[in-house]
């Protein structure tokens, strides 16, 4: 990665080497989030074809995302979420695509026990929990069909890479993990990809929004997860998990999946399985 | 000639096995990796590391092959993997062409026995993670934060730099 000095932020012509490869971001807003997109981008002496596939895909994430909001979202009185969630409309008459989330996140509850749950105590179904997920997987398999390899997508925390930041090289992405007592610094970092071929982190709180994580018996023990994973639905519903169920549900995820775990009690103190463990 | 193919296919079947149930998928015992690896070897069919999606059983794809025919008999080393837990040697056992038996002959313990390849978390002392916490990342992961949120956050300063 040739990470040149950022251009000044009143710079509105930013002078680019041709030929050099720099990490160029943008976002957008959706599901009550920010959604952004990083990419090596290159800038060829003339036309910055570069810049412009980034624009491209950029817009194919963001209306893959807008797209799914419109239909999943308890937040948009008009949406076929919203529709079930008033009785207007009942599962076996909903959507496929409504269907099939809903069929995977009830896997997800047989998986873990109970700790993951599409619905609420009051029994309205929410999807909230895997939607997110679920959307940036469908990116991810949309920029890898568009032939970018090498980018980092982060919806509001949750992040899948593919590739490199500095493209043709080993070298991983790297997330930072956020410090629940504070977050603008850091408890640790994670490398994905690279040998662990974690590619997915996600991060749940006991204070998260939505409020789609109810516990289960662990009243407040962690007030943060994070798991890494091969795959981001994996990474998302196991760290949500593990915030309903506590260290019983986190055994059974160090058990069960190829994952790595950092998890954060009230206290500040934390477990960790080997991936999180210093080397 | 098809005995040695056999063999070493086997064992790479094994090396493979035990590569990929060593990272972590499918932590069991060494016994749930003795039968899958026989089950694999004997179709000879190669092993492939499960993606973690959380499906049970062992990480094996077994294929059909009409190599079984073969009489070779013996038992046969395999080469010592480095694994992320440490060095990993496995001993299979082949009767008439088929795998009878596979024996860990080396994993991250020094007494023989079989272990438990642990995934558990252990208590992480901040003192430890802040020094070795890498300032120069290119992504941050933390609980959903709304909108407004993130403009105050560290992923927004990321991003800001990348514009």
């Amino acid at each position: 990665m040739q990470r040149t000095s950022n251009p000044p932020a009143d710079a509105g012509k930013t002078v680019l080497d041709a030929g050099k490869t720099v990490l160029k971001a943008r976002t957008f807003e959706c599901m009550g989030t920010v959604i952004g997109l990083t990419m090596p981008v290159d800038f060829p002496a003339e036309g910055q074809p570069g810049l412009a596939e980034f624009a491209a895909a950029t817009a194919v994430v963001e209306r893959l995302f807008q797209d799914l909001d419109e239909t999943f979202s308890l937040y948009r009185p008009d949406s076929e979420a919203s529709r079930l969630a008033r009785g207007e409309l009942k599962l076996p008459q909903a959507s496929a695509r409504m269907r099939e989330r809903y069929a995977e996140a009830h896997e997800w509850r047989l998986r873990t026990e109970g700790a993951f749950t599409p619905e609420r105590p009051d029994g309205v179904l929410d999807l909230s929990g895997i939607i997110k997920g679920h959307a940036i997987r469908e990116a991810g398999t949309s920029l890898l069909a568009l032939g970018r390899g090498d980018w980092c997508l982060n919806a509001g925390g949750d992040v899948l890479v593919s590739g490199s930041p500095s493209p043709g090289t080993p070298e991983p992405w790297k997330a930072g993990i956020v410090d629940p007592a504070d977050r603008r610094t850091l408890i640790t970092g994670y490398a994905l990809g690279g040998n662990s071929g974690h590619e997915a982190i996600a991060t749940s709180g006991s204070a998260e929004r939505g409020e789609h994580i109810w516990r289960v018996g662990n009243e407040g023990e962690f007030v943060q997860v994070t798991v890494a994973a091969a795959d981001m639905v994996t990474a998302d519903v196991l760290a949500t998990a593990i915030v309903a169920g506590g260290t019983r549900m986190l055994d059974r995820a160090a058990d069960g999946w190829d994952v790595a775990v950092l998890a954060v009690r009230a206290d500040g103190s934390m477990l960790a399985t080997p991936g999180f463990q210093p080397a | 000639m098809k005995l040695r193919g056999t063999v070493a296919a086997a064992l790479a079947s094994a090396g493979i096995l035990l590569a990929g149930w060593q990272s972590g998928t499918q932590v069991n015992g060494i016994s749930t990796v003795a039968s899958s690896t026989t089950a694999a070897g004997t179709t000879g069919a190669t092993g492939s590391g499960s993606s973690g999606a959380g499906s049970s059983g062992a990480a094996g794809s077994s294929s059909s092959s009409g190599s079984s025919n073969s009489s070779a008999s013996g038992t046969y080393k395999g080469n010592t993997v480095q694994t992320r837990f440490g060095p990993v040697q496995v001993q299979i056992t082949v009767a008439n062409g088929k795998i009878t038996d596979v024996t860990a002959l080396q994993l991250t313990n020094t007494d023989g026995k079989s272990i438990q390849i642990s995934n558990r978390a252990a208590p992480l002392l901040r003192s430890k993670v802040l020094a070795a916490q890498s300032a120069n990342v290119q992504t941050i992961s933390g609980a959903t934060i709304t909108s407004d949120a993130y403009l105050t956050s560290l992923q927004a300063a990321i991003d800001a730099a990348n514009l």
